[in-house]
């Protein structure tokens, strides 16, 4: 039989369905492929086997009492270890959270659940998301399936690397500046940050909270639908008030055709400094292969994305260092012990609970919003995101959606970017989205002509236009993916794994 | 004016972070050349320009009766203890808040 790293979501789904193969099988098979694949790639923090199998058991159940499955029948997905998940630890990778069991489950978690899915684990990340390479996880580093030597990128690292190493069909990840798009991008796979409020994060430990976003990773554009369709099922999340509806079936628009729309491209952009140039020709092709399906690209401006970084760099260290302080050492993490006062004992708890780069950040977001600085800089900060987000509008006028690359460059070694400044300079394609609240999505384009590493583009759309993002996802997959999909990192494919 | 190894100091005592004297050396450098990026912030003329705090301009506060809803998840105590390094009496057990003069440590 097929091994299951060769299967679709949707193919699994329809399997378990049809009885071609019991979900029960497909766990095992899930959690063969991590045992013989995440040795090396350490994407997984922790794997939840007896979660899996009683999940899995209750789909076969359910399939034998003549009941319908869920859309995610026995689909073997996994989580950034920033999402509650009740029987397992959430610990943002961090030693703060180490032993810190989840007292309810996420609400994106549970709609994956609901949809049918097996919850096969936990997955690596930078420490509580602040980060590109997952470097800063307080636990291990993880692997990129294409290349071991080098990152999986960040701050998902751990979601990316499982889907392109084929231990899971589908994955969670959070986005807070490129943090599910650029990690897709240097692994190979195709990855959205929906428009914000689509999903709800009821259950997800906050990082940024105007900014912070939840969306899948798959190997195709169709299994990032169908878990789109399970995020959003069930309507707006009461418990999270930033939750909006969203009333649509991406997967009914996925082969809409792509004629006679209009694709943006930013020429700024396309000259950005630091964008190499294998990235650049891939995310050319990309808009000749839309062009060649009859769509028309057009150049439009985003004159004050430059300062971008700059505002995202206020604004999100501000919102960390806000969101972090319930990090006490009292009601739960790390706590220093035999302190005299407790004061003495917060400071120590944070001091040896956080690593480096959290400190960094708290200490920015400190320093911005203590007063003096407010005026200099966070409110500021404010006014030019409004200026960003009137360009995008403005943009929006003449296009549909807008091309660009997701990353400008491919995944690099462990260690070479040590400068954590340099490292927050690599985000200047994805940070403007989540300035503005809009979706974006990164999708495969194949192996770098230079490096022989995944390369990828991405496409950004208005406010809630995230099914029209996956109609242009899926018509580039069409021309760089005829297989459907992007494909399992060679090295991991077919390693355990095979359904029995 | 770039912040000095005082100001660093002073920071992390606001944002109750303990430093060792290296961390705070590290942590100076740091903060100045993060602040250095922040710079095309304070080149804008913004004069009549509107904030956007929040991505969802007419978002509004949620309200709800204030009545007890036995449907409604939330945490019992035993489970909101569960994760803390210490408790008594069904409460979050701490130290002394004032130093010498507080109670049991």
């Amino acid at each position: 039989m097929a091994n299951l790293d060769q299967l679709s979501a949707a193919q699994i789904a329809a399997g378990v369905a049809s009885g071609d193969f019991t979900a029960t099988e497909v766990a095992r098979a899930a959690l063969d492929a991590v045992d013989a694949r995440d040795g090396e790639i350490r994407a997984f923090l922790q794997v939840s086997a007896d979660l899996a199998l009683a999940a899995a058991e209750a789909t076969d159940k359910a399939r034998a009492a003549g009941e319908k499955l869920g859309p995610l029948a026995g689909v073997p997905v996994a989580f950034k270890d920033n999402m509650h998940l009740v029987g397992t630890r959430t610990t943002c990778a961090s030693k703060m959270l180490s032993n810190y069991e989840s007292t309810f489950t996420a609400t994106c978690v549970q709609r994956m659940l609901d949809a049918g899915a097996t919850p096969v684990g936990k997955t690596n990340m930078d420490e509580f998301a602040f980060g590109s390479s997952t470097e800063s996880s307080a636990f291990h580093p993880t692997a990129n399936p294409w290349d071991t030597t080098r990152v999986p990128g960040g701050s998902s690292g751990g979601s990316a690397a499982a889907v392109a190493a084929g231990e899971v069909s589908v994955s969670l990840g959070s986005d807070t500046g490129g943090s599910i798009r650029q990690p897709a991008s240097l692994c190979g796979v195709v990855g959205m940050k929906p428009t914000y409020g689509a999903v709800s994060r009821y259950g997800v430990v906050a990082f940024g909270s105007s900014l912070d976003q939840v969306g899948p990773f798959g190997r195709s554009v169709e299994d990032v639908a169908l878990a789109m369709n399970a995020l959003t099922a069930g309507g707006r999340d009461p418990w999270d008030s930033t939750s909006q509806p969203v009333d649509v079936d991406f997967l009914a628009h996925l082969d809409d055709p792509v004629e006679g729309r209009r694709v943006g491209v930013v020429p700024a952009l396309m000259e950005a400094a630091g964008l190499t140039d294998e990235v650049r020709d891939a995310v050319t092709a990309a808009g000749c292969a839309l062009q060649d399906q009859g769509a028309e690209l057009v150049e439009v401006d985003l004159p004050n994305i430059a300062s971008a970084i700059a505002a995202y760099y206020v604004i999100a260290p501000c919102e960390a260092f806000s969101n972090l302080a319930r990090f006490d050492g009292v009601r739960y993490g790390y706590q220093e012990q035999g302190c005299a006062t407790l004061a003495e004992q917060t400071s120590l708890s944070r001091a040896h609970g956080f690593g480096e780069e959290a400190k960094r950040r708290q200490m920015l977001g400190a320093y911005l919003l203590s007063s003096g600085t407010y005026d200099t800089y966070y409110y500021p900060a404010q006014q030019v995101r409004t200026l960003i987000t009137a360009d995008y509008a403005r943009a929006y006028e003449k296009c549909d959606v807008i091309l660009m690359p997701a990353a400008p460059r491919t995944a690099f070694k462990f260690g070479e970017m040590s400068d954590p400044t340099q490292m927050y300079a690599s985000d200047l394609f994805t940070i403007s989205n989540n300035i503005v609240g809009n979706g974006g999505v990164s999708v495969p384009l194949g192996l770098g002509a230079t490096s022989g590493l995944p390369v990828s583009a991405q496409l950004q759309g208005p406010a809630f236009a995230d099914a029209t993002l996956l109609t242009f996802a899926r018509a580039i997959e069409r021309s760089f993916s005829p297989a459907g999909g992007a494909p399992v990192a060679p090295a991991f494919a077919g390693k355990g794994g095979e359904l029995a | 004016m770039p912040l000095t190894r005082e100001d660093v100091a002073g920071i992390a005592d606001y944002a109750r972070i303990a430093l060792t004297p290296e961390e705070l050396d590290e942590m100076t450098a740091y903060m100045n050349s993060a602040i250095d990026l922040l710079e095309p912030i304070r080149q804008y003329d913004l004069e009549g320009v509107e904030p956007t705090f929040h991505p969802i301009g007419d978002l509004s506060n949620v309200m709800a009766d204030d009545v007890p809803d036995e449907e409604v998840r939330h945490l019992s105590v035993d489970v909101a203890l569960s994760n803390a390094g210490a408790s008594r009496d069904r409460s979050f057990r701490v130290p002394s808040i004032l130093g010498d003069q507080g109670g049991d440590r």
